[in-house]
């Protein structure tokens, strides 16, 4: 089976920092079951209301999870990089999904079939204890979250979004849409042109064309919420 | 055993023996308002599965006031980390309407769950559940009108309660909707002109329950329906 990967996917496989933190044989094991796959911007990777078909494990890209609400809007509860799994329902026993998930800074993942993944949780109890504790590191980021949007600026929130997105993609420069910017943020496309404004003319962010450079790192994070940092530092907590 | 602990909906759809384990050590307690069932840090030495009551998830933030993020009543526990195999968690848990709950050692919880697969499923379950609620939550808060938002949190609160009327301020109820006092005498008064509730020395009473449904935004429904769907 491994000769499905290319040395390049199975040297990164350990990117995935779920992955990393099981013993050598549940890794290997796992290895059988995980197709490599590229993500495109705007992917869906499940969708609400349907059976979650594949679990995914990202080593690259960012992926966005939404809720639902008033038929239309879709707002952000949730973001996924290389330090989790898309599809955690699958794991606390959810047969569908009442959220939306999708890519939103493109990237790879590994995935598996949700039944196999199943069967590997049931055989791998190394697995389920760092299934669980990945699940705790999540509701965290969920109920931060709701609070950010409910205490902080657009500014603010913008700013620490942005330090997020770059950590996880590690480039100094992050091409995303005012478009996906303003649903990543929970708000009206005119108001992400606003706060970006003041980022730019502040000198912390270049915008140009939907690609957004960081210019002063140190000055981003001064003006940001630091609601991601803190939700960073319960996943090192809780996973390593 | 107490004999109030069908009143709590987790406890009530265990098997008779499942039940028994799970609660040999287990106490009835009273829980007072404002008292603090676990704190954000420290190690989460009981479950509680409140039997009636309202409980607060809150999220305490460095530069602001705390923010509550849902509210756990008799359909659910106080102590999901605990399911998730995590000693402690960086929220607080604190009781906002009085009521009862089953305190249960944390180590006789993790004893069944490893014990018997079907508690273990339950329980995840509820974990789920949970976060669908908080996500709800957060982009009700994100979405939803302060009028919309105060009518579900009546209505979550009336099933909570399983009361049409209890004790509520409108300074804690400004606190759990993350507003000022003055937006929510606003926003009670309008709800009183219409009818929908009374509001008298810190009692509120839903006088018109499906009215209120209809000024509530969806969240009210689909947290209901979810979280019916742990114990079906």
């Amino acid at each position: 089976m491994l000769r499905r990967y290319s040395g390049d996917v199975v040297a990164r496989l350990e990117v995935n920092r779920l992955i990393a933190a099981l013993p050598s044989a549940d890794r290997q094991r796992l290895l059988e079951a995980l197709q490599p796959v590229s993500l495109t911007v705007r992917q869906p990777l499940y969708a609400a209301g349907g059976p979650i078909k594949f679990v995914y494990f990202p080593l690259s890209g960012v992926y966005s999870i939404v809720s639902i609400v008033t038929d239309r809007d879709t707002v952000e509860v949730a973001t996924v990089g290389n330090e989790g799994i898309v599809g955690i329902s699958v794991f606390l026993g959810g047969r569908s999904t009442s959220d939306n998930a999708f890519c939103q800074v493109p990237g790879d993942a590994l995935r598996m079939r949700a039944a196999r993944f199943r069967e590997e949780v049931y055989r791998s109890r190394a697995f389920r204890t760092v299934l669980l504790r990945y699940t705790e590191a999540f509701i965290h980021q969920i109920a931060q979250h709701a609070a950010c949007y409910r205490l902080h600026s657009i500014v603010e929130r913008c700013a620490s979004r942005l330090l997020m997105t770059h950590e996880r993609v590690n480039l100094d420069e992050v091409v995303l849409t005012q478009e996906l910017l303003a649903q990543m943020l929970g708000v009206r496309r005119a108001t992400v042109t606003a706060a970006a404004g003041m980022l730019q003319r502040a000198g912390l962010i270049r915008y140009t064309r939907g690609r957004i450079t960081i210019v002063d790192r140190k000055k981003l994070g001064r003006a940001s919420c630091q609601c991601d940092r803190t939700i960073r530092r319960e996943y090192k907590r809780l996973l390593g | 055993m107490p004999d109030d602990v069908l009143g709590n909906r987790l406890l009530a759809v265990l098997a008779p023996e499942e039940r028994d384990r799970l609660l040999r050590g287990a106490t009835s307690e009273p829980l007072e308002a404002r008292q603090v069932l676990y704190t954000a840090g420290r190690e989460i030495s009981h479950v509680y599965f409140p039997v009636s009551g309202m409980i607060s998830l809150v999220v305490k933030m460095t530069d602001a006031d705390d923010v509550e993020a849902t509210t756990i009543g008799n359909e659910g526990l106080i102590g999901t980390a605990v399911i998730l195999g995590v000693a402690s968690t960086t929220m607080e848990a604190l009781c906002q309407i009085p009521g009862r709950a089953l305190r249960v050692p944390t180590r006789a919880v993790l004893e069944e769950i490893r014990r018997t697969a079907s508690v273990n499923r339950l329980l995840l379950r509820y974990a789920e559940a949970m976060m669908v609620q908080l996500a709800q939550h957060a982009a009700c808060n994100r979405t939803h009108s302060i009028e919309q938002r105060c009518a579900r949190w009546l209505l979550m609160t009336r099933d909570r309660v399983a009361s049409d009327e209890f004790p509520l301020t409108q300074q804690f109820l400004a606190q759990m909707l993350g507003v000022r006092r003055a937006t929510v005498t606003m926003i009670a008064g309008a709800l009183q002109k219409a009818g929908l509730i009374g509001y008298s020395r810190g009692r509120i009473r839903i006088v018109n329950g499906r009215g209120l449904e209809g000024v509530a935004c969806e969240c009210y429904d689909i947290v209901r329906r979810v979280m019916k769907t742990v114990t079906a």
